[in-house]
């Protein structure tokens, strides 16, 4: 009889323990959740600042004139899509571009 | 001992005292009973409603506006985050003291910010100052002013990093984030996103306890806009219109460049301009986008679309002459007059020269309803449909309004008005392959912000409308015979190129005169269209000054074939296209 009944309760309450395990794992996972969301916004945010910042930086119209004017180095990319020479017509500031290889 | 009986069954009396207590209870129980059923039965709905009310609070969650980029990837506009500046003015117990501050601060003026916080004492919520950057919030953090009675709100800011580049197009947004004028406002609903929103509970002193996830929805952020724009053409565009402002001073000028096969725009701008970063104090008329929202008489610009339908129609041949009566033709009660006196001239010829008479006498064998048929075919007197805001439909008046005046002025592009949008999308036709398309202007929207544009799932944004106006054949000799020659020999010499068989035609309206109602003789609008390769067209371009103020030639071949000619030379180089007409990567394939 004992037995029984200190099973009943033991059942009962191994069944409220877990339901607390899972609650808490529960409250765990979303407050993960809502941290990685409040992460990433964060991170998207200062990507969108950094990205903006590097295409103000690197604005057609900001560059076109030095670039034009062969004030600035073009750093080539090692291997050219093209492996042969282009034959016409070449942009007019990469003809009096000096280039870094 | 005998029981009286009468004793037993009889109750004792009561007192009035006791019995004025006992309704008394019974009355107040009654009156609690009663005030019970309103409550919980006739009042229910609306004070359930109200304590939800004060329980809980939906807050908006903004979805993050999507980016345009063009169609390289290049950022066009984007969305940053900025903090916000507001004050519980219910919580200010100095509120001189705190606007001194807050002015030292930030550029707001310390008696008005008095005021405004005098005059909303029972408000828990005030702006003070909208989209502060770093160094202003950190300014007010270093104030110290009494906690509880401000904060910072997280809003998002529109920022275009290549400042006027493109203004017309990309329009602007608002302080509410509402989109205002060009893409921004077409494309508002695909690029905003949809706001999402969680319910926050609250205690009975409003602060937030719990924030209720089962009723919160996740806001979807806003696409990125993918436009057929290449950034450095749209560049070659603005400069062009620059030198065209500062050498003609005209009232207004637009660019644009459109690829011919498909219709998509290359560039568009207009001038004057404003800056979508700083949009204050910006004068009316630099609103206006005139590539898309201003109509003018397109002069000799239109005569190909005339030829074009004359060949298509039968009525003309390639080899065929006109007698151009030596400059004077007289057409019912009108005296046409061409600048020099022609005799018989070919077709090719009537174009190079842009001979009126013989224009007209085109008109007369088409008659007034091919000539309305002709504009109609090539788009003009509707919208060409671009996701643009603004757009307007040029001027066609239905053909019953048409007369004899109509048949000599249609064909050399008078009683006739149009955008300059829905004039190059018509020379594209000819350009082309003889189809009417719908110039595009976006091409695709993709879901995520730092996306390549070619390597992410993509949705269309628009189908292109396309409609068959003319036979191929006769829009490749158009391009490649007379319109070559025009700028070989004809009136637009200066947009030679040496590399390249360039095709062209000016335009050089005269305008209304506001005083007489009559043609001006000082009023023009100057334009030239050109394109290249003419064996195998890709590039067209399209310049178009407004009233010209400086010197007294205002010619389409003076005014705008210049800078046309230039824009399109640097447009080829920088799309590599090969006079052949094919870019060179695709040339070299065997």
């Amino acid at each position: 009889m004992f037995f029984r009944f200190g099973s009943a309760i033991f059942l009962v309450v191994l069944a409220s323990a877990a339901g607390i395990a899972l609650e808490k794992r529960n409250l765990e996972l979303r407050r993960e959740v809502s941290h990685q969301r409040y992460q990433l916004d964060v991170l998207t945010d200062r990507h969108a600042k950094l990205r903006l910042k590097t295409q103000q930086l690197g604005a057609p119209a900001r560059m076109l004139d030095s670039l034009e004017k062969g004030e600035l180095q073009i750093r080539r990319p090692e291997k050219s899509v093209e492996s042969q020479p282009r034959r016409v017509p070449l942009l007019f500031w990469q003809r009096s571009t000096p280039t870094t290889r | 001992m005998p029981i009286d009986r009468r004793s037993i069954h009889e109750t004792p009396a009561r007192s009035p005292r006791v019995c004025v207590v006992i309704g008394l209870v019974l009355l107040t129980w009654l009156v609690l009973a009663g005030r019970l059923v309103q409550l919980q039965w006739i009042s229910r709905p609306q004070l359930s409603q109200l304590a939800d009310r004060q329980r809980s609070m939906i807050e908006s969650i903004p979805a993050r506006p999507g980016e345009i980029v063009d169609r390289h990837g290049r950022l066009l506009a984007t969305t940053v985050t900025m903090r916000s500046l507001y004050v519980v003015p219910t919580r200010i117990t100095e509120p001189w003291q705190f606007a001194l501050k807050v002015s030292e601060s930030l550029d707001v003026d310390a008696d008005q910010l008095f005021e405004r916080i005098t005059k909303n004492r029972t408000k828990r919520f005030l702006w003070v100052h909208r989209r502060l950057d770093d160094e202003q919030a950190d300014g007010i953090r270093d104030l110290d002013l009494p906690p509880h009675s401000w904060g910072f709100r997280e809003e998002y800011l529109r920022r275009y990093p290549q400042g006027k580049f493109a203004a017309h197009l990309l329009g602007l947004r608002d302080i509410d984030g509402n989109g205002r004028g060009g893409l921004e406002q077409s494309l508002g609903s695909v690029i905003r996103g949809q706001d999402g929103r969680r319910t926050l509970v609250r205690d009975a002193r409003g602060r937030v306890v719990d924030v209720r996830e089962d009723v919160a929805e996740a806001p979807r952020h806003g696409r990125t806009a993918v436009l057929t724009i290449d950034a450095v053409v749209q560049l070659y565009a603005e400069r062009e219109l620059e030198t065209v402002m500062k050498e003609w001073k005209p009232k207004s000028a637009c660019a644009i460049v459109i690829d011919p096969r498909t219709c998509d725009v290359l560039a568009m701008a207009s001038r004057p301009t404003f800056d979508p970063n700083r949009p204050v104090n910006v004068p009316p008329a630099a609103w206006k986008n005139t590539a898309i929202s201003a109509i003018y008489e397109p002069g000799s610009t239109f005569k190909p679309f005339i030829v074009a339908w004359g060949l298509q129609k039968g009525v003309i041949a390639a080899d065929s002459s006109f007698d151009c009566e030596n400059g004077s033709y007289r057409m019912g009660r009108r005296i046409l007059h061409d600048h020099h006196s022609y005799g018989r001239l070919s077709l090719t010829d009537v174009l190079v020269k842009s001979s009126n008479i013989g224009m007209a006498k085109i008109g007369e064998r088409l008659t007034n309803k091919e000539l309305f048929a002709a504009s109609v075919r090539f788009g003009f007197g509707r919208k060409t449909g671009i996701s643009l805001p603004g757009e307007l439909q040029g001027m066609l008046r239905p053909l019953k309004k048409w007369n004899s005046y109509s048949t000599g002025s249609i064909p050399m592009g008078q009683e006739i008005a149009v955008t300059p949008l829905q004039l190059i999308s018509g020379i594209a036709v000819l350009a082309g392959d003889g189809v009417l398309r719908t110039p595009r202007l976006v091409s695709k929207t993709v879901e995520h912000i730092d996306a390549i544009p070619e390597d992410v799932p993509a949705t269309s944004f628009r189908p292109t409308v396309t409609s068959p106006a003319i036979e191929r054949d006769i829009g490749r000799w158009l391009v490649e015979g007379p319109l070559v020659d025009v700028v070989k020999r004809g009136t637009g010499t200066k947009a030679r190129l040496e590399d390249y068989k360039v095709f062209g035609k000016t335009g050089t309206a005269q305008k209304p005169d506001p005083a007489t109602g009559k043609y001006s003789s000082q009023l023009h609008v100057s334009s030239f269209f050109c394109g290249a390769p003419a064996n195998d067209p890709r590039v067209l371009v399209l310049i178009v000054a407004d009233e010209p103020t400086v010197g007294k030639t205002h010619y389409g071949g003076t005014v705008a074939a210049p800078a046309a000619s230039r824009l399109l030379h640097k447009t080829l180089l920088h799309l590599r296209i090969s006079p052949g007409g094919k870019p060179l990567r695709e040339a070299r394939r065997p």
